[in-house]
């Protein structure tokens, strides 16, 4: 644990932004909600009826999806660590260290995303609370729910980033496979377009991926679309995604590193 | 004519060196295919359950879209490169351009194809082409004139863009993350009709960041929706001017910045 800490507070301390970076990020979440606000409400002026939930409800839904982003940002996942590491041929400085890889990783990621929890997200809602009728939780049932859930979709999409990342191994180069990873995980997972308005075909796909876990189930959460015995078998479902994700990718990098070679070595 | 002969050089070693990972490069242009399919997919999900969306059916958002990205794709192929013009100011190799007896913008472009351009332009194509059937319009050759005239307009338009706030990092050592805030605005003016955003939304991309000369105004001409924004005129046959006027402030500020520029070294 105080590996953990130590590693989570180094990238803490090293990704503490530029602060003019820091605005501009700011501004452009604002835009994306700002954006998702009036679609969903220029939507239900004009037809009340097909949303199937209130407009607060799909205010609030819409608000967070963009909002979350700040923590799930694709361009800070372990995948791109991994592939930086790559290209400069630094992996084996990686290796060398006397801990495991993928909690190594996942110590340093843990750490930038806290930062970005309390710098970025929280800030974010807080505003939208005022100006865009971002409500709290129904009741606080929902709002813990929601709190466990999204801790589970940031170790989901870290397993997911870690085997993106096996594969930068196996390719050097991630650049264009990733800009399909983030199309998938944008529309897949619910962040934009809640999954009941899919056609049924598709959201039955959807339901059997682990996408939908990082975005539609904690913001369903939160807004209490899903409750009782449902949120429950969400969560569990999401508990099963974390243990299936992460052990695959110790599984395949274990395969990897026994067979890697480190160029110049 | 030099000029173009080393900047053509420059872009086939370019070119050459992105070649190196040939799989990366057919995954690409395959990746931009499918992340548009999937985003003009989520509209379409959406626009299609609420039939229009003010006044927009589904193809026509389509035509929106694909439009827009006909005149980002030449702007991403030739001119992608002003998005890494931080990176050039804060190591300080920008100067290695000051001292070469070649024009430093040439240096710069000459660094980058983005080859997933080509992807944009399949994609863009395609989509264009769908929705002129599925529309049932019927154009004369001026209209596809202006069609054409507005393509290169907006590549235009958006280089000047992007060539403007790249010169920001001369004075702040930085510019990479201004492009994020580009980025979501160009997304929310190529993806919906900005009318939808409030007055101020057009107003800002309109008269301050012009992204939606690039599609807005002239699909409502070109889609024959005039009827619905009766007190627009002149303003759907601007965008060429408006990119004359852009790339002249932009290649301005750019001689201006470049000579009162000091390197971060010493």
């Amino acid at each position: 644990m105080r590996l953990f800490w130590s590693f989570a507070r180094q990238s803490f301390q090293s990704r503490a932004m530029y602060r003019f970076d820091f605005w501009m990020e700011i501004i452009s979440v604002f835009f994306s909600i700002y954006a998702v606000y009036w679609i969903w409400n220029t939507l239900f002026a004009q037809s009340p009826g097909s949303f199937e939930i209130s407009l607060a409800q799909m205010t609030t839904y819409a608000v967070l999806g963009m909002a979350m982003e700040t923590i799930f940002l694709p361009w800070i996942g372990p995948q791109v660590y991994i592939s930086e590491q790559m290209k400069h041929g630094l992996l084996e400085m990686d290796l060398m260290k006397p801990v495991d890889f993928q909690f190594h990783l996942f110590a340093r990621n843990a750490g930038e995303t806290f930062f970005r929890f309390f710098l970025l997200f929280i800030p974010t809602l807080l505003v939208s609370a005022y100006f865009f009728d971002f409500k709290l939780p129904a009741t606080f049932l929902d709002g813990a729910y929601f709190l466990v859930s999204v801790f589970f979709a940031y170790m989901i999409l870290f397993g997911l980033n870690f085997l993106m990342g096996m594969i930068s191994i196996v390719t050097i180069n991630i650049e264009s496979i990733s800009w399909a990873y983030q199309g998938v995980l944008r529309f897949l997972s619910g962040q934009v377009v809640p999954l009941w308005m899919f056609p049924a075909s598709i959201a039955g796909v959807l339901a059997v991926l682990p996408f939908q876990s990082i975005y539609y189930v904690p913001i369903s959460l939160y807004i209490g679309e899903l409750q009782g015995v449902d949120a429950v078998r969400a969560i569990a479902i999401q508990a099963v995604w974390v243990v299936v994700l992460m052990g695959l990718g110790r599984f395949v990098w274990s395969r990897i590193y026994s067979k890697m070679m480190v160029q110049g070595g | 004519m030099d000029t173009l002969r080393i900047y053509l050089k420059l872009i086939r070693i370019s070119m050459k060196a992105r070649m190196q990972y040939r799989a990366d490069f057919i995954v690409g242009i395959l990746a931009i295919i499918f992340i548009n399919a999937i985003s003009i997919g989520s509209i379409s999900v959406v626009v299609t359950r609420f039939v229009d969306l003010n006044g927009w059916n589904v193809w026509e958002m389509v035509f929106l879209y694909n439009l827009y990205l006909l005149g980002h794709s030449i702007f991403s192929l030739l001119f992608w490169h002003f998005t890494s013009m931080e990176s050039y100011i804060i190591k300080g190799t920008f100067d290695q351009f000051l001292v070469r007896p070649l024009s430093p913008l040439v240096q710069l472009l000459g660094r980058e194809i983005q080859y997933l351009g080509f992807g944009d332009v399949i994609v863009a194509v395609t989509g264009l082409a769908l929705a002129y059937h599925k529309l049932n319009l019927h154009w004369d050759v001026w209209q596809f004139g202006y069609l054409f005239l507005i393509v290169i307009s907006a590549a235009m338009i958006e280089t000047a863009i992007f060539w403007l706030f790249a010169c920001i990092s001369f004075w702040t050592g930085r510019s990479q993350s201004t492009f994020w805030v580009i980025w979501e605005l160009s997304t929310m003016v190529q993806q919906y009709p900005i009318d939808l955003f409030g007055k101020w939304f057009r107003v800002l991309v309109t008269g301050i960041i012009p992204v939606a000369f690039m599609n807005f105004y002239p699909a409502i001409y070109l889609l024959g929706k005039t009827d619905q924004y009766p007190h627009y005129t002149w303003i759907l046959f601007a965008a060429p001017f408006v990119a004359l006027v852009l790339l002249g402030l932009a290649s301005t500020v750019w001689r201006f910045a470049i000579n009162r520029y000091m390197s971060s070294g010493n």
